[in-house]
């Protein structure tokens, strides 16, 4: 990955498409996340708390699946200064199993383009369920 | 006492201030897998979504509000939104101010929004983080208990 800004405004007009990624969650990654975050919420690392309050099991940080769906940008457009406004609604959890973890597949496209600011709006899907609403990622590359 | 749009308005005091280090960006960057030189060394800038790392002392309050009733079991966070004038650096000494901005009830769950306004000691605006939390209501069986 680059560390230079490798995207201009004027290169990336509306519907132009990011790089579909995917990424491996594994249950350690829910607890490196919880100790980075300070979310320690039971559901994130106890089976037995997940199922009791009606989780399949042990579900990621929505802030996770967030952030990822961020990099995802940021990865693309290659400065993560320039992300100006980030905003998702979480709607399915992610389930990260014991053994096999999760995967989730982030797709994006660019949505709008205003002078120097550009939106990109990206899909996170896991088990080919839409597990964020969409992420809308804004950009300011002046 | 139980949450109702009557609470809307309702700000907290400014959190204790937090101090952004390079090991906690980094320790931050890396939880994401994320190994981008900008979020290394001294002059670092912390990634987009790091303002919840201070929000969230914010959401402790509302959250342990006598007046407001909730319990913790039955709050999810359904939305999310940054909306930043830069981003956090390594060196920023801030605090997060939380106002309750919205409380709806649709169903059986309230649906509450909050405001952390994350900004500079020397009064510079940095970062306002809104989270849309919903608070269950209880089962019928949980209440006859």
């Amino acid at each position: 990955m680059s560390a230079a800004a490798t995207v201009t405004a004027e290169q990336a007009g509306a519907g132009t498409e990011l790089p579909a990624t995917t990424v491996h969650l594994t249950r350690a990654d829910l607890i490196r996340y919880a100790g980075a975050s300070g979310d320690f919420n039971p559901i994130h690392w106890s089976d037995r708390f997940a199922t009791a309050i009606g989780m399949p099991g042990v579900v990621a940080h929505g802030m996770l699946t967030m952030a990822l769906a961020v990099k995802a940008v940021t990865d693309w457009v290659g400065d993560p200064s320039t992300v100006r406004v980030c905003s998702t609604r979480f709607t399915r959890p992610v389930v990260v199993d014991e053994l096999d973890g999760a995967d989730v597949t982030f797709t994006g496209s660019v949505s709008a383009v205003e002078g120097t600011r550009l939106t990109v709006t990206v899909q996170a899907v896991c088990e080919d369920v839409k597990v964020l609403g969409p992420t809308r990622v804004e950009v300011d590359l002046g | 006492m139980s949450i109702s749009p009557d609470h809307v308005g309702r700000r907290y005091p400014p959190t204790d201030v937090y101090v952004v280090s390079q090991a906690k960006v980094g320790e931050f960057a890396r939880a994401l897998g994320d190994d981008h030189p900008a979020y290394r060394g001294p002059r670092a800038c912390a990634p987009p979504t790091f303002p919840i790392v201070v929000a969230a002392q914010a959401w402790e309050q509302m959250f342990h509000d006598p007046d407001l009733g909730l319990a913790l079991e039955r709050v999810v966070h359904g939305e999310q939104s940054f909306e930043s004038r830069r981003a956090l650096m390594v060196g920023d000494e801030v605090t997060a101010t939380l106002t309750i901005e919205r409380v709806r009830t649709r169903g059986s769950a309230d649906w509450i929004t909050s405001v952390a306004e994350i900004g500079t000691l020397e009064g510079e605006d940095v970062s306002r983080v809104r989270a849309t939390f919903v608070h269950s209501h209880p089962h019928q069986e949980e209440e006859s208990r």
